[in-house]
């Protein structure tokens, strides 16, 4: 037992150096950022489109795409570059991380260039200088002034912005609630779990337009320029491409373009937007996110039965020193998956294994639960593979087949028989741990509801429709499934 | 003479420190007959699984045909198991599987027969066995007296050599040991060599050319059934006979 421990964290220590080297490596490298774009003809763009009217999603000639006064900024760089831009969407917290990590050429998403944030990355010049309000529900107009009017009372904040730690720093007595985004922190304060929502004047001011419940007061936090200014986020180092930003930025502080025609233009599209929030009309934003979610289902189904097979007969490996390391390179494996949420193997294999190739969200995604479904998967196969009789087995070799030709042909398809319930589990878990993939952007039902909430302004509504429709995934699959399990009953 | 085709030396086996076999020599010609009797936990089932290494003898040879099994690669002991058909107490057919499937598997994936040359073998056994009309039935769906018939059919799509009989019609009810051992003595009629592990006295007196008495991990008297049965040498065997009601 002891042996195997050390093995155990052997292994993790070498996962463990090994990525801190490759972080090392990826941040030691030279300044060829404004070469770099220039030679890939594009510059991908980072936002949470959750926060309008900085960025936002919305539908544009029938198509759904992220749209606001930021999406004007990088359109802005991108043209005096000369490249074309692309927008990639995720959650804000994983916004600089994916910087970090190459997935993303820079970050615009009102984000705050504060010295914490400035040791990790380079900023831009500020484009957009704001201030906070504090979002409550109407009918609180009177009991809340400002920040300091909570006391015993809960503030919600954007989890990783700003707003949330100036909200904790210069309170007191008030509890600061995290979300990850402001549709969520809306649906709390409506509902009442929280009193008061911290934000970005621009957007508060543009969810009091579109919601007659809600009102905004003023916060009167104590803050500084760079608390309040909007900047544009680049990987550490990448001067040059930071310098000839710097350059399309200052043109528009200069020329006052957010102000003049940005918000403006934004503005429209909130207004287009609230005309129809029927949950009828986002049925194609559904849709994609049903198909997606299928796709990441049934290709981790896929892969995670194949490496779960190899895993459990790894497992039961016998024999010499080369077996004997393999059955506990496949133990400490399945420990090891079975014992890390899945959400950090998710960000780890977007982020981590980004540093070697440029996975896209979706492949790493159906990579990482791939590879979490197959430490499952195989112990239930090593449960059903003992499970089946011993006496099929000699009775096999005593027939003059090989060990090989009897788990093939006798003994794995009893066993799968056997763990066909367990396995049929594992798919409709699937089915509804693939949300957790939506944290690095990939458009699955969670993540498009969450696009659904934040273009509507309704919280519920769309929650609603993806319960129904994940439950009719699961109903779907489960009956599937039953189907052949009848099939296989052979006494 | 002819030449042993199964010749055991200095068998002996332990599980764990219990010794179970402990000094077998023996011999089992071409075309003969051997039925072994003996009381329960003398070794008898673990005697017969150390001819085809089902158990892994402690020390001493078994040879098959010359080669001695104890000293061979997995490979080849896997292609001489092809020629020593083994039928077990528990049947151990393939419940997955048609009555027809579990005939031709072995062929098809050891000998890589082709599929009709399989399923025409496969109805040609059933015929023999008397079962071609449940071909298609699946195990769980026979009597056990059918599914042990099944099992031989299943060992002899192999063209064994020599079929080893793990007590197969101890499981059985008693109105279905009859047509199990029926096939069994055809088989012996046919020439087959043959070596049965069974409480079945009267198969043993009737079909079998050598009766060998096991007890207590040793093989105690080695003769004819008539000289065995009418006149038992060791006390261990008079005992052992005055006890089975015949």
């Amino acid at each position: 037992m002891k042996k195997r421990l050390v093995l155990f964290f052997a292994l993790l220590l070498t996962l463990v150096t090994g990525f801190t080297a490759m972080t090392t490596t990826a941040n030691a490298a030279t300044d060829n950022s404004l070469t770099k774009i220039e030679k890939k003809g594009t510059l991908v763009m980072g936002t949470s489109p959750d926060y309008p009217p900085y960025e936002f999603q919305a539908t544009v000639h029938g198509k759904s795409q992220v749209v606001g006064m930021d999406v004007a900024v990088g359109k802005k760089i991108a043209k005096d570059l000369g490249v074309k831009l692309v927008v990639k969407s995720m959650s804000f917290d994983s916004l600089l991380v994916a910087l970090q990590t190459g997935k993303v050429d820079m970050v615009i998403s009102g984000m705050n260039p504060t010295p914490a944030r400035r040791k990790n990355v380079d900023f831009s010049h500020t484009y957009y200088q704001g201030g906070y309000s504090i979002v409550i529900n109407k009918s609180d107009k009177g009991i809340y002034k400002d920040k300091d009017s909570f006391v015993g009372k809960t503030i919600g904040a954007q989890t990783g912005s700003t707003m949330y730690n100036e909200s904790k720093k210069q309170t007191s007595g008030t509890t600061v609630k995290g979300m990850t985004s402001v549709s969520d922190l809306i649906l709390a304060l409506q509902s009442h779990k929280i009193q008061g929502v911290a934000m970005e004047k621009p957007s508060a001011q543009a969810y009091v337009a579109n919601n007659k419940e809600l009102a905004a007061i003023p916060s009167n936090f104590n803050l500084s320029a760079s608390d309040t200014s909007a900047s544009v986020a680049f990987a550490k180092g990448s001067t040059a491409l930071v310098n000839k930003a710097n350059k399309s930025v200052d043109q528009i502080k200069r020329e006052n373009l957010v102000n003049k025609q940005y918000l403006p233009a934004a503005g429209k599209y909130l207004k287009t937007n609230t005309v129809n929030t029927s949950m009828f009309h986002y049925w194609k934003a559904f849709l994609t996110g049903i198909e997606y979610t299928l796709i990441i289902t049934v290709c981790s189904v896929f892969f995670g039965f194949i490496l779960g097979v190899l895993l459990s007969l790894a497992r039961m490996a016998k024999g010499g020193v080369f077996k004997t390391a393999l059955r506990w390179l496949a133990t400490a494996y399945v420990e090891f998956i079975r014992g890390t949420p899945m959400m950090v193997q998710v960000m780890f294999v977007y982020f981590g294994l980004g540093l070697i190739v440029n996975l896209p969200a979706l492949t790493s995604g159906i990579i990482a639960i791939s590879l979490n479904s197959g430490a499952y998967v195989a112990e239930y196969i090593r449960g059903g593979i003992n499970s089946v009789d011993n006496g099929r087995t000699e009775a096999a070799r005593s027939l003059g087949m090989s060990s090989g030709t009897t788990m093939r042909y006798v003994i794995l398809p009893q066993a799968l028989k056997n763990i066909w319930p367990s396995l049929g589990n594992e798919f409709i878990t699937l089915i509804k741990d693939s949300s957790i993939v939506s944290i690095i952007g990939v458009s699955e039902l969670i993540f498009q509801s969450n696009i659904v909430r934040s273009d509507t302004y309704r919280g519920v509504a769309p929650i609603a429709v993806i319960m129904v429709l994940y439950f009719i995934l699961t109903f779907t699959a489960s009956r599937i499934l039953n189907y052949f399990e009848r099939r296989m009953q052979h006494d | 003479m002819t030449k042993p085709i199964i010749e055991v030396k200095n068998l002996a086996k332990n599980f764990g420190k219990n010794p179970v076999l402990k000094d077998i020599t023996e011999q089992v010609n071409p075309g003969q007959v051997i039925v072994i009797i003996g009381p329960s936990g003398s070794g008898k089932s673990t005697f017969l699984r150390c001819l085809n290494l089902l158990e892994q003898p402690t020390s001493g040879e078994v040879d098959f045909s010359g080669e001695n099994l104890t000293t061979l690669d997995t490979k080849r002991v896997n292609e001489l198991r092809e020629q020593m058909g083994m039928v077990f107490q528990s049947f151990n057919l393939f419940p997955n599987m048609s009555v027809l499937e579990n005939i031709k598997l072995a062929p098809m994936k050891v000998k890589h027969m082709a599929d009709d040359a399989a399923t025409k073998l496969a109805h040609e056994l059933l015929q023999q066995v008397n079962l071609d009309d449940h071909a298609d039935a699946f195990p769980a769906s026979l009597s056990g007296g059918q599914a042990q018939r099944v099992a031989i059919a299943r060992a002899l799509a192999m063209d064994p050599k020599v079929m080893l009989f793990d007590e197969p019609t101890s499981a059985l009810d008693p109105e279905m040991v009859g047509e199990v051992l029926n096939v069994m003595q055809e088989l012996a009629n046919q020439g087959m060599t043959m070596v049965v592990v069974t409480h079945e006295m009267g198969f043993a007196k009737s079909v079998a050319d050598q009766v060998w008495f096991m007890a207590d991990g040793f093989i105690q008297e080695s003769n004819t059934p008539d000289a065995f049965f009418s006149n038992p040498q060791t006390e261990r065997a008079q005992d052992f006979l005055s006890k089975i009601l015949m």
